[in-house]
């Protein structure tokens, strides 16, 4: 008799179908694949049309002057970098003496503060608040009021 | 014949899509409002500094209500993570903006960022913060041509007056 018995389906798939539509659009009959491309090589003359317009060329910039104080260039609505670096780095000095005299973190001080320079001593104005010893003489674009 | 509209109508949106959704727009917010309390002047990117100005200075509003009040307390609970925050808040920036009305803030542009985004950044801070200032106020030269004729025409005035 017969040595083994498989389950098969009722009916056998027909070998003969298309291998499926997955390229292009489904539903269209024939193994036509279907895709955008251009039909023709662009010339030239398009191509300079396109790639030179207006629109796309880049704009020139009319709001670049000169700082007063350092004379880098820079644009008339956005601060001087040079300035703005030396700002940073003396505002970064000051932040660590700040932070070493508060020692750890979350020591928020509930008084103002005020930074004094080298041979500087606080006015009446700076009574009650906490004074910061940067150990430099004052730069010249920090005003002491 | 232009077919298209331009991209950057809103029609009256008044808040900017931040961050991944709403609630992380809040804590994004939130942690920057906490850090420019703490530091007084904050370096970010434009959109966001810009977002988070209303919101800093309505919270010294309610500051400035004092820390009896209940609702205020609650603000300044919810915005500021850091707790020890709260009493700067209360003790320290309310009574330096008391007389002023409103604009707590000075927002400036700075130079874009120097990663490969080059974002647009900005600068906020403190008015009357103990840093060195970041723009310095210019007086007008002397020696310009119009403030060289006014000085003229003063002196002939003066010349005129005195005999």
């Amino acid at each position: 008799g017969p040595a083994l018995a498989v389950q098969g389906p009722a009916c056998l798939p027909e070998p003969a179908e298309d291998p499926g539509e997955g390229s292009g659009v489904p539903g269209l009959l024939g193994s036509v694949l279907w895709m955008a491309a251009p039909k023709k090589r662009r010339t030239i003359e398009v191509n300079r049309c396109r790639r030179r317009n207006p629109t796309n060329l880049i704009k020139i910039k009319r709001n670049i002057d000169v700082c007063p104080e350092c004379g880098n260039l820079k644009e008339k609505h956005v601060l001087c970098g040079h300035c703005y670096a030396q700002v940073k780095a003396e505002t970064r000095q000051i932040r660590k003496e700040m932070g070493k005299k508060e020692g750890g973190p979350f020591n928020a001080p509930t008084v103002e503060t005020v930074v004094l320079y080298e041979g500087e001593k606080p006015t009446e104005k700076d009574e009650g608040k906490r004074i910061i010893e940067r150990a430099r003489k004052r730069p010249s674009w920090f005003t002491q009021n | 014949m232009r077919l298209s509209l331009a991209a950057a109508i809103s029609h009256g949106r008044l808040y900017r899509r931040l961050g991944p959704s709403p609630r992380a727009r809040l804590d994004l917010l939130r942690n920057l409002v906490t850090a420019l309390v703490r530091h007084e002047r904050l370096e970010a990117p434009w959109a966001r500094a810009d977002e988070m100005r209303g919101y800093a200075e309505r919270l010294i509003d309610y500051a400035k209500r004092g820390d009896t009040d209940e609702r205020a307390m609650r603000m300044a609970n919810f915005w500021l993570t850091e707790k020890d925050l709260i009493h700067k808040l209360f003790k320290v920036l309310a009574p330096r903006f008391q007389p002023h009305p409103g604009s707590y803030t000075r927002l400036l542009q700075i130079p874009n960022r120097d990663g490969t985004d080059r974002a647009k950044m900005a600068v906020i801070e403190l008015k009357g913060n103990p840093y060195p200032p970041l723009v310095r106020p210019r007086r007008d030269s002397d020696k310009t041509l119009l403030n060289q004729l006014l000085k003229g025409y003063r002196e002939d005035s003066r010349r005129q007056a005195a005999p």
